[in-house]
């Protein structure tokens, strides 16, 4: 079980240069991860002594079991972090659920996703570019910030219909501005405003391309 | 030499592209306003001549795309696809080309002659955009039109463009739009089984859009696939490519096939697309900002609403005041004079106090609110003001299991519940429709606030004539979160356009009021006239004291009203006002005082407010959601203002 966060971000950086096809050396997981080249080194040495990486033709590669314990934390993350909400009440559902043994089943039953729409959620994170952390949901963003969507995770037709109002992966979008207490959000995408409830916006996630409000 | 050739021009778009103005400005006043077969869906068609051709136009509802979601899309798509018009006319918008184009290339996808009419060119300009329109013409191979539809430019050179590409002048070759080659391929191997499994299928829809919507995973033609012979190889065929996609894409097929139509329309728009000047703050943006503003907005919301009930009720009582007198004064006793001379005086009561009384009633009590309202509403449709409003409201509204775009029927509910049953269209699925249906009819119309405001708010005071209007809000919480939970299916969250500010055009403002009015009278008329003469027949036999004489234990014994108010609450099926009418011609004065204690007049107001809508309200919802379930909504409706009037008699009185 690896529960190692710099473990992780070592997983994450060294699949988002496997998506990118560029390779990755140790000098530049050091920068990348703040840490010193001895740090780094330990940290591929685990990586290696568990089966997580590889080392082939001069770059580091995820193993199967690699690319599964990335594919994990990805899952828990967004399940845990945004699925429920991070409130109170998020908390304590989160609780009850307790440790879930089956997660397909689980998202199918607690979380009403179907069968085609889990799949496309797996394939999303499994494609997702860079850490997982730094996707966020769209109403976390706040007036005026920018994202752009990495994906939406939903039934369908909810996913589909967002597609079809222009919100497919890789679409840039602006908050415009939200309504109080919690309800709808109002964005622009591709010259058009669009309303999006709280609950249908919570679904959409996207990387934010400017932390700076307004 | 053929003088009448006919063409059939389907008018399509997606919404607030001034879809309706264009439709206007072709058929001026000529046009048939009605419902697609089987569906509530408005379908307006109209004629024209031109150029020795009778031009039959019908206007699509305005959809954001080709596939299945409401039931808009639905009726448009199967009309394109199967009824298959001569010619369509893709009304565009210029000002967010790329959006409108992701419709026109799923368009172009049904292998159909297409004219484009680029819109609101003059808005597009105002925001610094400039289109090259022969580009946009050569790239996607259609004619395109610039028009500007509120004012009328552009449109004679539409029509003869339509004209020059029936007759083979102008080329529309409605050429395939290609994918990415991973794609093209793949649709292009399905397209050929298509053809070649499904032989039926593919002669009443194009194979290649058969396949597209096979890989998009729609559910309505993997439907009719399925049901068709050879169907389920196919099925499984299209499965094995969408695995295949999905496999290379990492993202399911219905979004790569809609990101790649979205990159074409993208690619396409930066191609014609100058930016003259920097986008700048317009007038209309800051408008949007203020009256969409998390704190701003909803004084705005409430001095609009206000501002509107207001105009309403002004204008309505003049009007009624001066109609109701021309026909109780001078229409219905002349008629009975007349036909005395000729029938008993029973059948003169039924016709003059029924028939007569029935149209007057509809004349002059309901159109004169109407018929205000109905104007006002327009403005602010086609202003652009009310997908704000549903912006703003959203969040209450979910707490009762919908979303923003309700509030728009509710608004319209407070005028006239007729008018908001027809609005519940608005919603997507079947069960926010009835949901919200259910919530219209149990807002206080017009002439509800007449016999609230009239009696309680008289007689007792205006504050509890507001706590009742409180009451009838808690009310509509509290069963509009019960019917939530009992209806099954789940709840959807708000998409929605919100369309820039624009300037609402009188003319088309007064086509709409008049369109609407129309139906209204198509629909409540008959039942208003009917109901009259059948109650007037009960009270000229004498047969309205038995039914009044049987009610007793429930007036006195539950609701602790006087006996004869049976009878008011009874004639207020027609319609309600009519209960303070009856009361007051009943009891001999319009001194309420007399006959009727405070707490009675608070429990006959609350009753009248809660049991079942008005004739006309129940033949809307019947019409919106069949009659079983308008009858159930009228039962529920009776037991909730008999039981919330018994124990409200209890409850106040002992509080007095």
């Amino acid at each position: 079980m690896s529960t190692d966060p710099q473990l992780l971000e070592l997983l994450e950086l060294i699949k988002t240069s496997g998506i990118q096809s560029k390779p990755i050396r140790a000098v530049d997981l050091a920068v990348k991860l703040g840490c010193s080249k001895n740090n780094v080194e330990k940290l591929l040495e685990t990586a290696l002594k568990e089966g997580l990486i590889k080392y082939v033709d001069d770059v580091f590669r995820l193993t199967d079991m690699g690319q599964m314990e990335v594919q994990k934390h990805r899952e828990h993350y967004i399940h845990d972090k945004h699925v429920h909400k991070p409130g109170f009440l998020g908390r304590i559902t989160r609780f009850v659920e307790g440790s879930i043994e089956d997660r397909r089943s689980h998202w199918r039953h607690r979380h009403g996703l179907d069968e085609n729409s889990l799949r496309g959620f797996y394939m999303n994170i499994r494609d997702l570019e860079g850490r997982v952390e730094e996707t966020s949901s769209l109403i976390d963003l706040r007036q005026g910030e920018k994202g752009v969507v990495a994906f939406a995770l939903g039934g369908h037709g909810l996913v589909r219909r967002l597609a079809e109002m222009g919100l497919t992966p890789g679409t840039e979008v602006t908050v415009l501005r939200s309504a109080p207490f919690r309800g709808p959000i109002e964005i622009s995408v591709r010259g058009v405003s669009l309303a999006l409830g709280r609950g249908v916006a919570s679904k959409v996630f996207v990387k934010r391309t400017n932390r700076e409000a307004n | 030499m053929k003088s009448k050739q006919s063409i059939t021009v389907a008018l399509a778009g997606n919404a607030n592209v001034g879809k309706s103005a264009i439709f206007n400005q072709l058929t001026g006043l000529n046009q048939i306003i009605g419902n697609w077969p089987g569906k509530t869906v408005e379908r307006a068609e109209g004629k024209l001549h031109f150029g020795g051709y009778t031009i039959k136009v019908l206007d699509l509802p305005g959809i954001y795309s080709m596939s299945t979601f409401s039931m808009e899309e639905i009726v448009a798509r199967d009309y394109i696809a199967i009824e298959r018009p001569d010619i369509i006319v893709n009304i565009v918008d210029a000002s967010a080309l790329e959006r409108n184009l992701y419709f026109t290339i799923q368009l172009l996808e049904l292998q159909l002659p297409v004219v484009m009419a680029l819109n609101q060119i003059d808005f597009a300009a105002k925001r610094g955009i400039e289109i090259d329109v022969d580009s946009l013409s050569k790239i996607l191979e259609i004619p395109v039109v610039p028009t500007i539809a509120i004012t009328g430019v552009g449109i004679k050179e539409l029509l003869s463009t339509v004209i020059d590409v029936v007759e083979g002048k102008i080329e529309s070759s409605a050429t395939k739009v290609q994918y990415g080659k991973e794609i093209e391929e793949n649709l292009e191997r399905l397209e050929y089984t298509v053809k070649e499994r499904l032989p039926q299928l593919s002669a009443r829809y194009p194979a290649r859009w058969i396949a597209t919507k096979l890989l998009e995973r729609d559910e309505d033609i993997a439907h009719k696939v399925r049901e068709s012979e050879g169907g389920a190889e196919v099925l499984a065929f299209a499965d094995e490519i969408i695995n295949r996609i999905e496999k290379v894409h990492g993202e399911p097929s219905s979004i790569v096939i809609a990101s790649e139509r979205y990159g074409t329309a993208s690619r396409i728009a930066r191609e014609v697309t100058r930016i003259i000047s920097p986008p700048r703050v317009t007038f209309e943006d800051r408008l949007s900002a203020v009256t969409a503003h998390r704190v701003l907005g909803y004084p705005i919301l409430a001095a609009v609403v206000a501002t509107m009930f207001s105009i309403i009720f002004v204008a309505g009582d003049f009007l009624v005041s001066v109609l109701e007198s021309l026909f109780e004064e001078m229409l219905v006793p002349i008629a009975s004079t007349l036909l005395s001379q000729v029938l008993p005086p029973t059948f003169v009561e039924v016709i003059a106090g029924g028939f007569l009384s029935g149209i007057g009633a509809g004349l002059a009590i309901v159109l004169p609110y109407i018929v205000p309202f109905y104007i006002l509403l327009a403005i602010l449709e086609d202003s652009g003001y009310l997908p704000r409003a549903a912006f703003l409201m959203d969040n209450l509204m979910h707490k009762i299991g919908l979303h923003g775009k309700a509030f728009i029927p509710l608004l319209l509910g407070y005028g006239c519940n007729v008018p908001a049953c027809v609005g519940c269209r608005i919603m997507e699925t079947d069960r926010e429709r009835f949901l919200a249906g259910f919530v219209a009819v149990l807002i206080p119309c017009a002439a509800r606030t007449v016999v609230i405001l009239g009696l309680v708010g008289r007689y007792v005071g205006l504050h509890i004539a507001l706590a009742l209007y409180l009451f009838d809000l808690v009310l509509v919480f509290a069963l509009g979160r019960l019917a939530y939970r009992v209806l099954p299916g789940e709840p959807v969250g708000l998409i929605m356009e919100m369309p820039p500010y624009r300037m609402p055009s009188l003319l088309v403002v007064m086509k709409k009021t008049w369109v609407r009015t129309k139906d209204f009278i198509y629909i409540a008329f008959p039942l208003i006239i009917v109901g009259s003469i059948i109650l007037q027949f009960l009270m000229s036999s004498g047969l309205i004291w038995p039914i009044a004489e049987s009610m007793s234990p429930l007036m006195s014994g539950w609701l602790g009203l006087p006996n004869l108010s049976g009878i008011p609450l009874i004639f207020g099926v027609l319609r309600k006002e009519l209960t303070l009418i009856l009361l007051a011609e009943l009891a001999g004065t319009t001194n309420f005082e007399q006959v009727l204690t405070s707490v009675q007049m608070i429990v006959f107001a609350l009753v009248t407010m809660i049991y079942i809508p008005c004739i006309a309200t129940v033949a809307a919802l019947a019409r919106e959601f069949g009659w079983k379930r308008a009858v159930g909504v009228s039962v529920v409706d009776i037991s909730l203002a008999l039981i919330i009037g018994g124990v409200a008699y209890r409850v106040i009185s002992f509080m007095v």
